[in-house]
């Protein structure tokens, strides 16, 4: 009896402890503490927008968006995540300034700019009729609150070296008015870029939040207050994120979108994404396959919206190694890879050969390059030759004079593309002589052995998402060669000096010879084998209309989408 | 009674967390750093670093398991960097999907199966047996996502001219929240037809199958040869003494499927992107978000003993003899 | 008829008995391997020269005829009854269950489709049209309309991304896949039933202790654990058999003890113990081989779990990668093309179906023919 009694004492404690009080880490607490008020908030200010919805047929409707992984959050750390980026600036959030259909800077949140003569002060003037969700003016001391807390590495923004060339700490932003914010820094290259897609935060509910817990706050990913044309609903993890229009948005930047609502939908197999989309489920189906987007063009009911986007696939070699050392073999694989094959078999044409790691719609982009380094497989077989590595044992794949075989393990994560690139690659580079061995790693795998110290690969397939604003020193630069990113370990004086150089430029045409002179380098150096950017095709149904899928982005045009009645899906 | 399913739980706890503790050293093997989720140039490693520092990551593994134990062992289950909130909220978001899935297929694979098992029992050998054999047989032998994508295909998508048309995927249609809960409801269940349907078809086949197993075998003992000696119709002989004993079986069978409850069908749930469980435990390994894999695992194991204490439990129910020597 | 003649083909005498299952499958299996061997003699005579799959599909070839000749002209000269004498005794029992698998059409027709998988498997080289592994498309000078070719008279399957031929792959995959399946269950099963058997036998603590580490294992999630598999160890076929054997073992040792179990409290259990014999003696030549019943049929069942266990690792994307790829990667590579190049995914998946299907079948045919309370029934 009493043993029993004991077992029944213990398990009733245990349980207790289960379900009691959660210890700091998980924040249950605090998220209702947080986002019970704020979320009150917002409700009780859009309904004061209630019984005064625009009168016009291209207004309501839901649109879904379906894609393969989820959005991760709305919080500054969140914006690695491109697709996160593109809900923050486009939907949740406004930035500073926009890109217009010619990749030109336009105003978004700021009515005008100005960069000082000496290129070392940057003034926005702001709207005066931007609120926040919740009613709240978005001022400039947003703005400056913003910078202040992405320059903070708690804060576990991605891109911090984007304003290297401020000055430090407070001295960078200086807030001169509730509506006008000043930035100061050195001269450097790409100036506004930055504001493009930095999206502004709200101060009066974050600033009180000590930059460091700002990256495991609940604003983030369960109430994301923000003042972007949409303001966000609801979140199901790992399934959808709803957001629905703003009424508050001011008229002269086009006022409430035409859309009611926008759901994203998580949907991890291209298969069912395909299926969907077909069925009506999905709308927009963001990056289809290649042989999808076939199949989609053949849907009278949908369409394919295809562009150039600011992506790059390379081959990384690794020239720490021996056997690619030597500039000449690395030139020769390069000359050995059919890449047009590559395009035509894998992409179905739709991709851009590549010579360097500027994307063709980055405005630095030097066309005259595209037809270097054609494939030429004799030239090869001669340069492999004349770099020692001879087939010497009737094998059929090279050796070097002390025998070792000309042997290239290239390392890639699982992923359509890149197996059959690994694959297809692997029967060319036979041809003159070269062993190469794809080896499939796991996703995280994969990333922890590229940019591990060891570097315990020859070649790696990678794809990089660059943006508009390209710096290749973490990829290239001797001085950080043990770094992250210093894939290929080159060491190269003349391309050291251009890209100490090309980040302090900030005017595009003083800039420009020396981009090519870059560009140039790269291609007798050879530390990558680029291989193409291709585009990107997304399918749209057609019953979606004001569509304007472009390389600023799939959701630029978010604000203008609207659907046609007849077919409007409801709710 | 109580005191035998006390015992047997406490007996699961150090189990439970020797199995979660064996999860942590495997987990910490695996290469592959969660910070690491997204790497572009520009993001700079001072940044990655900090985000390493606060997933604890450069702490020794003694400390961290430490650390994560004696939070565990709080109800604080942890953070999930990977969706930005916190593990349990994570996992209470994706339970009750996983639960209701896996409940209606259990439930109905279970009741098709028992009547199907027993019917090509008591029919043995004739042409009805041989059917239903070879179709239980065929279901059981398919890939679920194989059978997944054909139910898509044929009732979402109509390939084959079918009438119906079902939601590809998912769990609730976009803006569901709006619908008045009527609406809600008949939405859910809309969903959850062809999920349900697949798991069903593919768990039936092999209760069916086990069932009538065990049937055939009561039906040859020798105490039914005396029922129907005695006179007794056939039906009675079979419902009243051969069910009961030929069920022991099918009750041990329950307590296997029993964590399936939990660990959800994953290749289902990929194919229909149902946000259940199994999804989950897979998408937290892809990314290495630890608290979550544990946090799963633990509730993993939890069902998997619950599991196995029912099948005693009910074991002890209808089989007088072990609850006898059970005292 | 010269009775030369009736040695000359192998199953004509048969049909001519009227026993035209046997007689018809030897014939067709006779005619069928020399047309192969006819069509495809450049490839048959290459073989000697080749790798150890050339010389086995070499062997089985010329080992086939041979058997199918041999069988025929000793049951033609052994009076063409055909009837095997039967002794009584344990060994009566295969003999005596094989005499109720024959009658069973399904569980013979299981029997049949697994033999003519693995005889296609052992015989891939020879009957594959084409090398599995021709990238035709990328080699130099290929034709890119190759690609993803819809099913035609040259490729009766169709033809993958790399433009190899889906048919030939299949053939070649059934290495990987039965292969995997076979060496998991055997694995499995002997841990099972090593460890099942002494469990339900000797009872009490080393019971109790045996069955909490079932418990352990089976507690754990199958996922984690192969994917931690996957990640630090390339997944080779060696890799994947131990991963997949363990997560199977400790179904079959909750069997094995069930059964030890329940035959434990059976009569002629007591008469042997009654009789003095010692407990392992009783343990292992009498519990274990009536047993051994429902663990065959648990063993041939497992064979098709075990595919399509692994099918689902590949799907998931964490299968064998081998460099003849298994039906279940096939599945996985071709899955994206569902939609449209579906011959890519669906063939691997059929031939899954088939299998597993097949083994279910033998499996049910096995314990309908090897359980002996039935047999006792059908003597009624």
């Amino acid at each position: 009896m009493k043993r029993s009694l004991s077992f029944l004492l213990f398990f009733a404690l245990s349980t207790t402890a289960c379900v009691g009080e959660p210890g700091d880490g998980s924040g249950v607490g605090l998220q209702d503490a947080f986002c019970g008020p704020a979320m009150a908030r917002v409700d009780s200010f859009m309904a004061t927008f209630a019984g005064q919805e625009p009168v016009g047929e291209r207004y309501g409707g839901t649109v879904v968006l379906g894609s393969l992984g989820d959005v991760s959050g709305m919080g500054p750390g969140d914006a690695i995540s491109v697709e996160a980026a593109q809900h923050q600036q486009f939907l949740n959030f406004m930035t500073l300034i926009e890109f217009d259909e010619n990749l030109e800077p336009a105003p978004y949140l700021a009515t005008s700019w100005e960069i000082s003569e000496d290129q070392t002060e940057l003034t926005f003037h702001l709207r005066g009729d931007v609120y926040w969700h919740d009613g709240e003016r978005t001022t400039a001391q947003d703005v400056a609150f913003t910078y202040l807390t992405v320059i903070n590495p708690e804060s576990e923004y991605a891109n911090p070296g984007y304003f290297q060339a401020y000055l430090p700490g407070e001295e960078g932003v200086e807030v001169v008015d509730p509506l006008t914010v000043k930035f100061h820094f050195n001269p450097h290259a790409d100036i506004l870029e930055t504001w493009r897609n930095l999206s502004i935060l709200p101060h009066h509910l974050l600033g009180d939040v000590p930059t460091a817990e700002l990256a495991r706050h609940p604003f983030g990913g369960v109430c994301p207050v923000g003042n972007g044309p949409f303001r966000f609903s609801s979140r199901s993890p790992g399934d959808s994120w709803t957001w629905e229009a703003n009424p508050a948005f001011p008229e002269a930047l086009g006022g409430r979108p035409y859309l009611d609502r926008y759901v994203y939908r998580v949907i991890p197999s291209h298969t069912t994404l395909m299926a969907e989309l077909l069925a009506g489920g999905v709308d927009v189906y963001i990056q289809m396959l290649p042989n999808h987007a076939v199949m989609a063009r053949e849907e009278p009911s949908l369409r394919v919206p295809t562009f150039p986007y600011p992506s790059i696939f390379f081959v990384a070699w690794n020239s720490r190694v021996p056997e690619l050392a030597d500039a000449r073999v690395r030139r020769a694989l390069t000359l050995g890879i059919n890449r047009p094959q590559l395009i035509e078999g894998i992409q179905r044409g739709e991709a851009i050969l590549l010579n360097s790691g500027i994307p063709p719609v980055h405005w630095a982009y030097d066309p005259t390059l595209e037809d270097s380094l054609r494939y030429d497989p004799d030239q090869a077989r001669t340069l492999l030759d004349t770099a020692g590595w001879v087939d010497r044992d009737g094998d059929g794949f090279r050796e070097n004079g002390d025998g070792a075989p000309l042997q290239i393990d290239l390392v890639y994560n699982q992923n359509q593309e890149r197996q059959q690139v690994a694959e297809v690659m692997r029967v060319q580079l036979q041809d003159i002589g070269v062993d190469l061995r794809p080896r499939v790693l796991e996703r995280m795998t994969y990333s922890g052995v590229i940019t591990s110290v060891e570097r315990e690969f020859d070649g790696a397939l990678v794809t990089f998402e660059t943006g508009f604003r390209i710096d290749d020193r973490d990829l290239f630069h001797s001085e950080v060669r043990d770094g992250f990113y210093a894939f290929s370990g080159t060491v190269d004086p003349e391309l050291d000096r251009y890209l100490d150089t090309l980040q302090l430029i900030p005017d595009w045409e003083e800039a420009l010879p020396v981009w090519q002179a870059y560009q140039l380098r790269l291609l007798e150096v050879q530390p990558y084998t680029y291989l193409y950017s291709a585009l990107r095709r997304n399918g749209v149904n057609r019953r979606l209309q004001g569509v304007a899928m472009d390389t600023r982005g799939d959701l630029a045009s978010i604000r203008h989408w609207w659907t046609d009645p007849q077919s409007r899906r409801t709710p | 009674m109580l005191s035998f399913a006390l015992r047997r739980m406490l007996a699961a706890v150090p189990l439970i967390l020797g199995v979660a503790t064996l999860v942590f050293i495997a987990l910490s093997l695996v290469p592959g750093d969660p910070a690491l989720i997204y790497l572009r140039p520009g993001v700079s490693p001072e940044v990655l670093e900090r985000i390493r520092e606060t997933m604890g990551l450069d702490d020794p593994l003694g400390i961290r398991y430490g650390k994560w134990l004696w939070a565990f062992l709080h109800g604080d289950f942890g953070y999930s960097h990977f969706y930005q909130m916190p593990v349990r909220a994570r996992v209470l978001a994706a339970l009750p999907n996983t639960l209701l899935l896996a409940s209606g297929a259990l439930f109905l694979s279970f009741l098709i199966g028992v009547l199907v098992g027993v019917l090509q029992a008591v029919k043995r050998g004739s042409l009805l047996d041989s059917v239903l054999s070879g179709v239980t047989l065929f279901f059981y032998s398919i890939p679920s996502f194989w059978l997944a994508l054909m139910l898509i295909l044929i009732f979402s998508l109509g390939i084959w001219g079918g009438p119906f048309s079902f939601p590809v995927s998912g769990s609730t249609s976009p803006g569901a929240a709006l619908l008045s809960p009527w609406d809600q409801l008949t939405d859910r269940l809309h969903h959850l037809v062809l999920p349900t349907l697949t798991l069903t078809l593919i768990l039936t086949g092999g209760v069916a199958r086990y069932v009538r197993t065990s049937m055939l075998e009561v039906i040859q003992q020798d105490y039914i040869r005396t029922a129907r000696a005695k006179g007794l119709p056939e039906s009675k002989v079979i419902l009243k003494h051969g069910l009961r004993n030929g069920l022991i079986p099918v009750v041990t069978l329950f307590g296997v499927y029993f964590p399936f409850l939990l660990s959800g069908a994953v290749l289902i749930e990929v194919v229909f992107a149902w946000p259940g469980m199994g999804r989950l435990m897979l998408e937290a390994i892809h990314s290495r978000d630890y608290p979550v894999v544990l946090a799963g695992t633990f509730l993993f194991g939890v069902m998997v003993v619950l599991g196995n204490l029912l099948a005693d439990l009910l074991y002890g129910v209808v089989d007088p003899r072990i609850r006898e020597r059970r005292g | 008829m010269g009775s030369r003649v009736r040695f000359v083909l192998p199953g004509l005498p048969h049909l001519f008995r009227g026993r035209v299952l046997e007689g018809g499958v030897a014939l067709f299996l006779w005619l069928g391997l020399l047309a192969l061997s006819g069509l495809r003699m450049d490839r048959v005579l290459q073989a000697p020269s080749g790798d150890i799959g050339d010389w086995v599909a070499l062997l089985t070839l010329l080992g086939v005829l041979a058997g199918v000749w041999i069988w025929s002209a000793k049951d033609e000269v052994g009076g063409g009854g055909g009837a095997p004498g039967g002794s009584v005794g344990s060994r009566g029992v295969s003999v005596e269950g094989w005499r109720v698998f024959r009658k069973d059409p399904m569980a013979m027709a299981g029997l049949g489709i697994v033999l003519a998988f693995y005889l296609a498997m052992l015989l891939a080289p020879f009957l594959a049209p084409f090398e599995p592994e021709a990238r035709g498309a990328f080699e130099v000078g290929g034709d890119m309309a190759l690609r993803l070719a819809a099913p035609s008279s040259t490729h009766l399957m169709g033809t993958d991304q790399y433009s190899q031929d889906v048919l030939s792959r299949i053939l070649y995959g059934a290495r990987i896949s039965l292969t995997v399946g076979l060496l998991a269950v055997g694995l499995s099963l002997t841990i099972g039933v090593f460890l099942g058997a002494i469990a339900g036998y000797l009872g009490g603590r080393i019971d109790t202790s045996i069955m909490r580490f079932v418990d352990m294992v089976m507690a754990f999630p199958r996922l984690v654990l192969l994917l931690a598999i996957v990640a630090l160890f390339q997944p080779s076929i060696l890799v994947i058999v131990l991963a997949l054997a363990f997560t199977q073992w400790p179904f079959t040792t909750r069997m094995v003890r069930g059964e030890i179990l329940a035959l434990k409290g059976r009569e002629f259990s007591e008469a042997a113990h009654a009789l003095g014999f010692s407990r392992r003696r009783i343990l292992f030549m009498h519990l274990l081989p009536n047993a051994m019943g429902p663990v065959i049929v648990v063993a041939t069942l497992g064979i098709g779990n075990i595919i399509l266990l692994e099918a689902g690792l590949s799907f998931l994307g964490l299968g064998v990668r081998a460099s003849t790829p298994s039906w279940g990667f096939m599945l996985f590579e071709g899955w994206d093309y569902m939609m449209d190049a579906w011959w890519v995914a669906a063939f691997p998946g059929l031939a899954i179906v088939l299998v597993v299907l097949a083994f279910n079948l033998v499996g049910d045919g096995l314990r309908d023919a090897l359980d002996p309370r039935q047999r006792e029934g059908r003597s009624q």
